[in-house]
């Protein structure tokens, strides 16, 4: 090793005591978390659970920024200076299925952004309207087959994860049905549930208690495997469908180029506090499964996200701008 | 029998519920800090209940929605504290409130008024309370009834009834509500993702937000014109005299209060527009019924403020039902109110009868003892909220303006939402000077955006079949009643009268 030039060694020297210094101090003022939709829903929720729980020394400050598919709250956050004072509640949506979606997109979903870790994720549950004469996704398929387009399924918009779990399992599946979009899942459900529409793949948590009321009958839900809060019900992927696995879910990220040791000091504080038993208990009652990954894994899993619905929504032909 | 005695027990459980000292004091906070919020003249009850909603958030879940209901009641009832005193609607169902109140207040009878409008929301909000409690399961089918296709009839139906009722000119009219309808397009189109009329700017692209055109059209314009012409400006604030009824207006307002509180409890269950819906309807019906009133109707008549402040208090009421037996909020106060509950753990919907029925009744119970402080707390601090707008002008205007933008920025923490309003303010001065009434604008607005979404969805679901709107029974029904009112309308004899009826405003 060559010797370094005593001045660089001196730069060197108090460059590294001032980035050790801000280490130390990270955070020495509020921190501000964007949710991109608005306040009441899940990802407002596990944010403020975090603002709650925080023992970072700093107040976390909620800031919910809704509109244009979360692409508005999402922006601010990209366009923030990596510092770890700008950090975002990140949606399937903001971070994966909305860059296939929109055709201008106000942000780099993968390069303007630092990941922290995965929080959390939820499947869909397929429920169909009870006068609907299948009971098993193998029985849904034939029937689609004998009555092609006979079938509407319903949405709270274009791209929402309920939209384009209905659009993989029509490519999925080879079958043919219509997408009914809505301004919101619970402007869908009178409709399910008179029967205008017969199918929806309804958020786990709003779905679960029709179900359980007998209103609605559950087909199969989305998830790799069965979530804790429906262990009864069969994923889609289980009835011959393997791989079939459609998501919500909710991350947190930084702006791109926020230093290592202040993704680390985040990512540790999400782990403590969704692993609180509290916590615990409160995102079973929401439908919420915990995934408390780290940094790596939540990159690889957005990376093969984006690919995968990529390609459904473009089969789709849907499109956001 | 059997139902009579669940019925009973059930209220008795709610009743005991709510009768604690700590809920009984939150209800009253709630109602007090609503009146207080919703008497400021363009803050209704959705800006009242998002600006208050973050004090709730400390509260055991039941306190915190007992406050949110009393926080609704008193905003309702603030709404049309301000309709009546001073012409400015609290609320869109206080516009019509204002049409009759005004005048009344103009003729030195504000305090016949504003005790009508308690006492017709009171027995509106008990009759409300018990529909609720003793329907509401079997009242939710009602919903689905309707489809998409019968939604677009009835909202055929709602636009030609605004022209109708709408007063002065009926080219103006029917101009500003198809300004509304093309202000209504602006946004993403559901059916195919498609950005209209938002000109690259991102905020645009959800649609422009009503609160926002409420506020510009009702209230920025109507205080700002107000500093302009000064002397025109009345705030009957020292003629409240007179809250006891005289038999005479109570024989008379009494039928308009029963009629206005049937017609609200069933239009309050329809998602939608249901107070404001029924308001309208109820005024148009008051309108209709008996020859030669005394003093005509948008002339200070008391069954003008009776009818249609009890129909919205019915339609509040009801509007409950879809969402707690559902879980689906038929207007953007109920969305707001789910909002809460999501905050509290409670995912709204069928299970929180069964699964947590302290807080199911216990809410139900609450709202009619909020109905009750309205009348018995409120109506004699009526000369406290009088005070409020005694504030000079020059204190009062600016601070009226400030909390408008407060409560514009607190639904979507956004400044953009701020700068929209303002330009609503200015166009709403615009029209004013034009002589152009801002009310069918708003309806065309809020229903056009739904008019199109039921029109393209029921085209979807009928596979592009249009007669499907002609062949389900209540939609024809509903299409025909509309006919019916055009041709009304359009005979010559009546198109005259109509003309009289509106020529003194």
């Amino acid at each position: 090793m060559k010797p370094m030039k005593p001045w660089k060694a001196l730069v060197g020297a108090i460059l590294g005591a001032v980035s050790l210094c801000a280490q130390a101090q990270y955070p020495n003022k509020p921190i501000r978390m964007v949710v991109t939709f608005p306040t009441g829903g899940a990802p407002d929720i596990l944010a403020r659970i975090f603002s709650e729980k925080t023992t970072l020394g700093q107040a976390v400050v909620v800031d919910n920024k809704p509109g244009a598919g979360g692409n508005i709250g999402a922006e601010i956050v990209a366009k923030a200076p990596g510092d770890g004072y700008t950090i975002v509640m990140a949606t399937v949506g903001t971070h994966s299925i909305n860059g296939a979606l929109y055709s201008k997109m106000p942000y780099d979903m993968v390069k303007d952004f630092t990941p922290i870790g995965l929080i959390a994720s939820t499947p869909n549950l397929l429920v169909v309207n009870n006068n609907l004469p299948v009971k098993t996704v193998p029985e849904l398929i034939t029937y689609m087959k004998a009555n092609p387009n006979k079938l509407s399924f319903g949405s709270p918009g274009i791209g929402s994860s309920i939209h384009v779990s209905g659009e993989l399992f029509k490519s999925t599946t080879g079958t043919q049905m219509t997408h009914v979009p809505y301004k919101g899942r619970q402007f869908a459900l009178p409709d399910l549930l008179g029967g205008s529409i017969q199918l929806m793949f309804d958020n786990m948590p709003s779905a679960l208690p029709l179900v359980k009321e007998g209103k609605l009958r559950a087909l199969g839900q989305t998830g790799a495997k069965r979530s804790p809060s429906a262990p009864d019900v069969p994923t889609i992927a289980e009835q011959g469908l393997p791989g079939f696995e459609a998501t919500a879910w909710f991350a947190l990220f930084a702006p791109a180029g926020t230093p290592k040791e202040v993704v680390a000091r985040l990512q540790g504080e999400m782990q403590r506090i969704y692993k609180l038993p509290d916590v615990q208990d409160r995102l079973k009652t929401l439908g919420l499964d915990p995934v408390l990954g780290t940094a790596e894994e939540l990159a690889k899993y957005q990376a093969a996200e984006i690919a995968k619905w990529a390609k459904v929504v473009k089969d789709s032909g849907a499109r956001a701008d | 029998m059997d139902a009579f005695n669940t019925l009973m027990a059930n209220l008795s459980l709610g009743f005991a519920t709510a009768f604690t000292l700590q809920n009984l004091v939150y209800c009253f906070v709630g109602c007090l800090l609503g009146t207080l919020i919703g008497v400021l003249p363009g803050i209704g009850p959705i800006a009242t209940i998002a600006m208050l909603l973050p004090a709730t958030y400390a509260l055991p879940p039941i306190a915190a929605l007992i406050m949110l209901a009393g926080i609704y009641y008193g905003a309702q009832y603030g709404g049309s504290t301000t309709a009546i005193l001073v012409n400015l609607p609290g609320e869109s169902s206080s516009v019509v409130t204002m049409l009759d109140g005004y005048q009344m207040a103009r003729k030195g009878r504000a305090g016949a008024a504003l005790s009508v409008a308690a006492l017709g929301s009171f027995i509106a909000g008990c009759f409300g309370t018990l529909i609720l409690a003793a329907f509401a399961a079997p009242l939710a089918e009602l919903a689905f009834k309707f489809g998409p296709a019968e939604y677009f009839s009835l909202m055929v139906l709602g636009l030609i009834g605004a022209v109708v009722l709408a007063s002065g000119s009926l080219i103006k009219a029917i101009g500003m509500i198809i300004l509304g309808l093309l202000l209504g397009l602006v946004g993403t189109d559901v059916n195919t993702g498609t950005a209209r009329f938002s000109f690259g700017i991102p905020e645009l692209s959800d649609g422009i937000g009503f609160i926002s055109v409420a506020m510009g059209v009702f209230g920025f314009a109507e205080i700002i014109t107000n500093v302009d012409m000064k002397d025109k400006r009345e705030t009957f604030t020292n003629k409240v005299e007179g809250l006891i009824l005289s038999w005479k207006d109570f024989k008379e307002a009494a039928p308009a209060i029963l009629r206005g509180t049937g017609i609200g409890s069933l239009l309050g269950i329809l998602p939608g527009g249901g107070a404001l819906l029924a308001a309208f309807a109820s005024y148009t019906i008051e309108k209709k019924l008996g020859k030669n009133p005394q003093p005509p109707f948008g002339q200070g008549n008391i069954r003008g403020v009776a009818g249609p402040e009890s129909a919205n208090n019915a339609g509040a009421q009801t509007s409950f039902i879809p969402l707690l037996t559902l879980g689906i909020p038929p207007n953007a106060v109920m969305a707001l109110m789910v909002g809460a509950m999501t905050i509290h753990n409670i995912q709204p919907g069928p299970q929180v009868m069964t699964s947590n029925p302290a807080l199911f009744w216990g809410m139900i119970a609450s709202m009619w003892i909020g109905n009750l402080m309205l009348v018995i707390l409120n109506l004699p601090l009526i000369g406290m909220w009088v005070q409020l707008l005694k504030v000079p002008y020059r204190i009062l205007y600016p601070a009226i303006l400030m909390f408008c933008c407060i409560g514009v920025f607190s639904v979507n923490n956004n400044s953009f939402d701020v700068l929209i309003t303002v330009l609503f303010g200015v166009l709403g001065i615009v029209f004013l000077k034009l002589g152009c009434e801002a009310a069918p604008l708003l309806l065309g607005f809020i229903l056009g955006p739904m008019m199109e979404e039921n029109l393209r969805r029921a085209m979807l679901l009928s596979r592009g079949d249009p007669t499907v709107f002609l062949t389900r029974p209540l939609s024809l029904v509903m299409l025909l009643m509309a006919l019916a009112m055009i041709v009304i309308i359009s005979l010559p004899a009546i198109s005259k009268k109509r003309e009289e009826t509106f020529v003194e405003e």
